[in-house]
């Protein structure tokens, strides 16, 4: 089945508002990298954060006590149904579903209700922070503040859970009841995730991100939300959500994309959107496009806002949106070699661009893609 | 792998077998050990040993045996690096597929609240006290939430998409009832679904924090109840298309026929005590299997046995339902977050293969916290049984019922 995207809203590093953050992309803006370090260590890292600016005078009560992971996540999701022209009331709430896309959830508020564990034993243990830790502490908090009283899901994964979710949403919206679905992907960055992704040899310490280089030099972390408002109407169609699969080993990512790609090539392909980070994701990804469409026009936007997992996909979805709707693809930044890929160095016109194929490969074993067109 | 089938979409009502499931919990390793467990009111908590609980009030829980665990696995391929959790969804699928060999999902449906958090707790814990974090990677790599997932899979050859639902208490509800949606709507044939979730000390000093866990037994119901004992396991339901499954002569243990979920916005841990939550969980429930309230023969409550969910659960179940049955198992085995509700589908799914009702263990009649028509089930009783309770149907029955949980809340 189609669904249409009615609304979409975007907190990123280089700050919030989907036509804002759209135009900075195309002039070529990456985000600026923020130290992060931790007293019991040496190791300090980069990382793409959400700056305070793009989230000014978002409040609400609800969201006195919660981590940032929450606060990107609402105010995307509030963007997307504002973009809309949907107002959620009692009625219309409860055929309103909501699914979240997460992978390392509230990290923050979990390493420091750990930490107190740790340092001062179990009697410290904060009763207030706790509740933040749970995977869907930031769904429950949008959902309270949008009414929402009917199904609600957070889908837990890599950085192919956002494409996840697009899928649950599209099978729950076989369910005639509903009539939109709200789908956010949300993620903090913080040091100790750093520290693990370094430790698994996916971390590059300092920007830039290379993509698609012969070798792999790493990811930088980033955070915020990207929000989609799904329905029946609106001027983007998800024409195919593919569920893509699971991978055991590394080399056994590329059969998975090849797979996925030729099922949603079957129609003409005018761009690809992919999730090209300075990892391992990169030459599986150059590997399956070279055999499936090896003509493609492929862009990928974690140069400029580095990987923010969880919400990754709902990005790269926004990505594709935004490039159908203005006909331009940005620049794809700091591109070392290209191999025999067609990747944008400069802002590109496409102006009779229709369809797009979004592929995420996430770093968890999990691959996913979907196909996206315009009215 | 199979797509879903786009062309069939709305007002297709396919109906929704069990063809196989498989479980471990503190009851038991399979269905026989859980079968034998509930008939004879076993009590299943015992002191915590996998970490320290001095300090904290609650000092027991629900716990899967290690040695059995690991004995049952020694020969697996990198077993020794796997988390817990993968060698319980492993143990549980090697039940399910010896049932039934060739059942190949399209899709994986799974819950959890915690995925390896005991790995995270032992990397951070490294750090900090400057500990030997040589294991680290091994750590890392199996903390993710999918891990146990595609670790199960991986034994078994499966390579199915995997959706890992993290909806707290209700997780493994929550997603046997998305993957009965996703089979009843004809877009897929087959869904493997469950839950799972581990012990681990970040999640059971949370909840003793919270002094939502009791330094005594648990009682749910009881309107002494001082709150939850934690538990662990994992379990797994095998579901197809009827008509596929009845096709291809497989064992049909039991029927899915509703599904039911709300979202209860009070609070971010306490439930709304009118018991909305619940209640609509409920009616949906049996709205979308088709049948009246009073068809319902048992129900198999989340009773944690704190003063505020049982409070708002209770009042639910007695607006909604009247003398119907209710017990909550986890008064033998302990509250096991992200894989209590795919444990208690295999209870009531036991219930109806065995027609029986299990008990709530140690709630006293007398002091049953509300109105007399709440009917409790204070030991394991022979009875006719039609269909259930958390959401399944006897397959002998032409009788259906519903299933209900609230997603959101931990307490």
């Amino acid at each position: 089945m189609s669904l249409a995207i009615a609304g979409m809203g975007w907190v990123t590093p280089l700050g919030s508002g989907v036509d804002s953050v759209w135009e900075r992309l195309l002039q070529g803006h990456e985000a600026s990298a923020t130290t992060i370090s931790e007293p019991f260590s040496e190791q300090a890292y980069s990382a793409f954060r959400v700056p305070e600016s793009a989230m000014a005078g978002f409040s609400y009560p609800r969201l006195r006590r919660a981590s940032v992971i929450s606060r990107f996540a609402a105010a995307a999701g509030l963007e997307a149904l504002r973009a809309a022209g949907v107002e959620l009331n009692s009625q219309n709430a409860e055929r309103t579903a909501l699914i979240f896309a997460i992978s390392n959830g509230g990290v923050i508020y979990t390493r420091r209700f750990y930490r107190d564990i740790v340092d001062a034993g179990a009697q410290s243990a904060s009763p207030l922070l706790f509740p933040e830790t749970v995977f869907n502490a930031p769904a429950s908090h949008l959902a309270a503040i949008l009414g929402i009283t009917g199904a609600t899901y957070t889908l837990v994964g890599d950085g192919a859970v956002g494409l996840a979710a697009i899928k649950m949403a599209e099978d729950l919206m076989a369910n005639e009841a509903l009539e939109h679905c709200l789908v956010v992907g949300t993620e903090e960055v913080d040091w100790l995730l750093c520290d693990a992704y370094r430790r698994w040899r996916l971390l590059r310490r300092a920007p830039p991100i290379e993509p698609f280089s012969k070798q792999p030099r790493g990811m930088i972390l980033s955070e915020g939300a990207g929000a989609i408002l799904l329905g029946q109407d609106g001027p983007f169609t998800i024409e195919s959500a593919h569920p893509g699969g699971c991978f055991t080993k590394r080399a056994e990512a590329e059969k998975i994309l090849e797979r996925t790609l030729r099922d949603l090539a079957e129609t003409e392909i005018d761009f690809v959107v992919s999730s090209a980070n300075g990892t391992f994701v990169d030459q599986a990804e150059c590997r399956a496009l070279k055999v499936v469409i090896p003509n493609a026009i492929v862009y990928t936007a974690k140069p400029a806002l580095g990987e923010s997992v969880g919400a990754a996909g709902l990005w790269q979805i926004m990505l594709a949106a935004q490039a159908l709707r203005s006909r331009e693809l940005p620049p794809v930044l700091h591109v070392r070699s290209t191999g025999s890929l067609q990747l944008p160095r400069a802002r590109m016109s496409i102006p009779r661009a229709r369809r797009a194929i979004v592929l995420s490969c996430g770093l968890n074993q999990q691959a996913a893609g979907l196909r996206l067109a315009s009215d | 792998m199979a797509q879903s089938d786009s062309s069939n979409r709305k007002n297709t009502r396919a109906r929704v077998a069990v063809v196989a499931a498989g479980v471990v919990s503190p009851l038991g390793f399979g269905l026989n050990e859980t079968l034998d467990s509930l008939r004879n009111s076993r009590n299943c908590i015992s002191p915590v040993t996998r970490f320290s609980v001095g300090q904290c009030r609650c000092k027991t829980a629900g716990q899967v045996s290690d040695d059995r665990l690991l004995a049952t696995q020694a020969e697996a391929p990198r077993s020794r690096r796997l988390h817990r959790a993968s060698h319980m969804m492993i143990q549980a699928l090697t039940e399910l597929v010896a049932q039934e060999p060739h059942f190949e999902p399209e899709l994986t449906v799974i819950g959890t609240t915690s995925g390896g958090m005991s790995y995270g707790e032992h990397y951070y814990r490294s750090l900090r006290q400057a500990g030997d974090l040589r294991r680290a990677p091994t750590w890392i790599a199996n903390y993710p939430a999918q891990k146990p997932v595609i670790d199960a899979q991986v034994a078994f050859g499966i390579s199915a998409p995997c959706q890992v639902i993290a909806n707290a208490c209700a997780s493994g509800t929550n997603a046997i009832g998305h993957a009965f949606e996703c089979v009843r709507s004809g877009r897929y044939q087959r869904v493997l679904a469950g839950g799972y979730d581990a012990l681990s000390e970040l999640v059971f000093t949370g909840f003793d924090s919270l002094q939502a866990s009791t330094p005594e037994k648990c009682r749910p119901f009881d309107r002494h109840r001082t709150g939850m004992v934690l538990g662990e396991g994992a379990a797994l339901l095998a579901l197809e298309n009827l008509d596929s499954a009845q096709r291809r002569g497989a064992p049909v243990l039991a029927e899915i026929i509703g599904y039911g979920i709300s979202t209860d916005n009070f609070h971010i841990t306490q439930p709304d005590p009118s018991g909305i939550g619940p209640r609509q969980a409920m009616e949906r429930a049996v709205q979308s299997a088709h049948v009246a309230e009073n068809e319902i023969d048992y129900i198999n409550a989340h009773g944690t046995a704190t003063l505020f969910n049982d409070a708002a659960e209770g009042k639910a179940i007695n607006r909604f339902f009247n003398g119907v049955p209710v017990s909550s198992t986890k008064s033998m085995m302990g509250h096991s977050l992200g894989a209590a509700g795919a444990i208690e589908a295999v209870v009531c799914l036991l219930a109806l293969q065995h027609q029986f009702l299990p008990p709530n263990m140690r709630t006293n009649r007398g002091r049953l916290f509300c109105a007399q028509s709440f009917r409790i089930l204070l030991a394991s009783v022979e009875q006719m049984l039609r269909f259930s309770c958390a959401g399944l149907k006897h397959e002998s029955c032409n009788r259906r019922h519903g299933v209900g949980d609230s997603p959101g809340k931990r307490r």
